[in-house]
């Protein structure tokens, strides 16, 4: 009966995965912060810029993401980045910041993704050396899929962003055409005034 | 006292949920929004915590929109909450945030945990109604994950063919939009020589 409990509640606290995927608008700065609740977890990070907000953007969007942990110290950094993946082994438990910088003067929109993955090392819990393979392999199958997951979410953004330049460029085509279109026959109707007037002022001097 | 209790209180409400925090400037709104696909069902939790530590902690409050612009859930002058609600269609849910009192001084962190599809399935109830436990349940747990995963990749397949398509129709504009600029240029271009061979013959030069 006891050893039923046990193992109930050693397999009810198991894996402790933190996962989580949000869009967002950042305008200058903006600081999200995760909790890590036990030392050693892996954290997956993953962010991509899905559109900036300017009419014809001609440089490459990209912001700077700087990761703090618990104590301020800096874990890691990256600059002018529009899509990128990372991953770090907190040494801390404690609240980490992820702080994105944005350089450029318009609003872009960021799908920022976290995953905390964690293994429980239960040895002094279960006694019955049946069931302790079992569990391992188990909590490896649950964080391989957390993973797979979390790939999943940073491949769909790199989607929508895909997405978003596909439209404007389609936009783009039948603007392109249009003005040039207008912009010839704009040119042809000035030559031949132009040439006119030429002929006409010249014809008029000369046969004066 | 209030500086270690903080910390504490942080990580206490963090350990029951899995969340992010952010800080909500004190006028303006903050806009935390996901990509949700039809059917999904979508928990929210959110709750604020003042930097500055007042009495009474400041109040927020908040809104979910759905793509379509129905609101699905608002809640005035509260300080937590919670929303639950099935996705009718598939787009880009928005949940805004926006301190009530604004100009009031210090900064708020609100701390949001959203769920959605099988994050948000009640394990503990599908234990009880169908008296499974332990390997079976954990396996059961990772039967819907991968579940969730292939419906994922459908979406995802679904997507990159539409994608294709306007890829594809934008290929096609280009070729035919340059080609008719061509026959305009060359349009313009006669018609120019016609005129002018006119008027010059009119005016008795040719």
């Amino acid at each position: 009966m006891f050893h039923t409990i046990l193992i109930i509640v050693f397999m009810s606290c198991l894996l402790i995965s933190n996962v989580v995927g949000i869009r967002f608008v950042i305008d200058r700065e903006e600081c999200l912060s995760i909790t890590v609740d036990y030392e050693g977890d892996t954290v997956y990070v993953s962010f991509v810029v899905i559109k900036a907000e300017s009419p014809w953007h001609f440089t490459e969007d990209g912001v700077d993401l700087v990761i703090k942990g618990p104590s301020g110290d800096r874990v890691f950094d990256m600059h002018d980045k529009t899509s990128q993946k990372h991953d770090f082994i907190a040494h801390k438990k404690g609240l980490y910041h992820f702080c994105f910088t944005n350089k450029s003067p318009y609003h872009e929109t960021i799908d920022f993704d976290v995953h905390v993955g964690h293994f429980a090392y239960h040895d002094q819990h279960a006694k019955d050396e049946h069931f302790k393979p079992l569990f391992d392999l188990i909590a490896k199958l649950e964080e391989a899929l957390y993973n797979i997951q979390f790939e999943q979410h940073w491949l769909q953004a790199e989607n929508d962003r895909q997405a978003v330049v596909n439209e404007k460029m389609g936009k783009r085509a039948v603007h392109k055409a249009l003005i040039e279109s207008a912009a010839l026959i704009g040119a042809s109707v000035l030559q031949v005034y132009l040439l006119q007037r030429l002929f006409e002022r010249k014809l008029g001097l000369s046969r004066v | 006292m209030a500086r270690v209790l903080l910390p504490v209180i942080l990580i206490i409400m963090a350990a029951t949920g899995e969340c992010v925090w952010f800080n909500l400037p004190r006028s303006g709104t903050k806009c935390v929004s996901e990509e949700i696909h039809n059917n999904v069902v979508v928990v929210g939790d959110y709750v604020v915590v003042s930097d500055d530590h007042l009495h009474p902690t400041p109040t927020i409050s908040s809104q979910v929109t759905s793509p379509y612009g129905n609101i699905l859930h608002h809640m005035d002058t509260v300080t937590h909450g919670q929303f639950v609600f099935t996705s009718t269609e598939s787009g880009q849910y928005l949940s805004c945030f926006w301190a009530d009192r604004p100009g009031e001084g210090g900064a708020l962190s609100v701390n949001i945990d959203w769920k959605t599809g099988i994050a948000a399935k009640e394990w503990e109830s599908v234990a009880r109604k169908e008296k499974i436990e332990g390997v079976e349940l954990e396996l059961r747990k990772l039967e819907g994950a991968v579940e969730a995963i292939h419906d994922n990749l459908l979406y995802l397949k679904r997507r990159e063919a539409e994608m294709r398509g306007v890829s594809e129709t934008t290929n096609s504009r280009v070729a035919w939009y340059s080609i008719y600029s061509l026959g305009i240029c060359i349009l313009a271009s006669c018609a120019q020589l016609w005129y002018l061979t006119r008027f010059f013959q009119k005016k008795k030069l040719i």
